[in-house]
């Protein structure tokens, strides 16, 4: 009786395999994914959905994400657009704002004499700051979240977001002084500093 | 270098995102600049506050779990 032969073909990739190696790249960013998705839709039930769906999406096209490579901004790519695609719409007003009519508020020319080391910032807690963040222009969010939030270069935001690093540089800068304004004219609201109000 | 160069760059030093000689340049205009320096400072300490005060959230243990639950039937 002969023996059987062993297969050509190579054995396909266990399930296990798989599991293993999108736990280790993939979940592992799932944090970032949930806060990206808090600020984009505004609220932790649809963050939760969004996140959820991205993981699943992400699983099934597992095979085409080359290990090893940028794991975290491939899923918030998708992450993203699965936001614009299925919740943009429901969760967030539309919003009309001409990105270039806005005039960011510079802070420090304001508090340079009271305050030029922002000691004022300390003062101001998580849920303030995250609040005016929800307030800023969607473009601007999400170009400061990826990158003040969670650390990533201009060379990754704008790979993330489909735009010019030029176009990173500058949404950046008008996203954090009109974040800057915001939580300047909260620290005068709240008598952190006397200031004058934007 | 003068101020309104040095200010152009502002965010990408403090993002460590210039050349190294436009580095060195920045650096050596802050030395000899107080005025420009203690924006410098300012401006770092907004960026180093509001990283520290929105990366405290990660996701809730139950997504995690419904994630997990969801992929692996588990």
């Amino acid at each position: 009786m002969a023996t059987p032969t062993p297969s050509p073909t190579p054995p396909p990739v266990p399930v296990d395999e798989k599991r293993e190696s999108f736990e280790r790249e993939a979940l592992v960013h799932l944090d970032v994914l949930y806060r990206v998705a808090l600020r984009l839709t505004g609220n932790a039930a649809d963050a939760d959905d969004l996140v959820q769906e991205t993981m699943l999406k992400a699983y099934r096209a597992w095979d085409q994400y080359e290990k090893g490579t940028n794991a975290k901004g491939w899923l918030l790519t998708i992450l993203r657009h699965a936001f614009i695609n299925e919740y943009r719409r429901r969760v967030r007003h539309p919003e009309n704002v001409d990105l270039d009519t806005i005039e960011p508020f510079a802070v420090f020319g304001e508090i340079q004499d009271e305050d030029p080391q922002g000691a004022f910032f300390d003062r101001i807690v998580d849920d303030e700051v995250l609040r005016a963040i929800d307030q800023l222009p969607e473009a601007f969010r999400e170009t400061l979240v990826l990158s003040d939030v969670e650390g990533m270069s201009y060379q990754e935001v704008a790979k993330v977001l489909e735009i010019p690093v030029g176009t990173v540089k500058s949404r950046l800068f008008r996203a954090r002084h009109m974040l800057q304004g915001k939580l300047y004219d909260y620290a005068v609201s709240m008598g952190y500093i006397k200031g004058t109000p934007a | 270098m003068n101020c309104r160069e040095c200010l152009d760059h502002l965010y990408e030093f403090l993002d460590r995102e210039v050349t190294p000689e436009l580095e060195r340049d920045i650096r050596s205009h802050l030395e000899d600049c107080p005025p420009c320096d203690e924006q410098f400072d300012f401006e770092a300490v907004y960026l180093k506050f509001l990283r520290a005060r929105c990366r405290t959230q990660g996701a809730p243990a139950e997504l995690k779990h419904r994630v997990l639950r969801e992929l692996f039937g588990e």
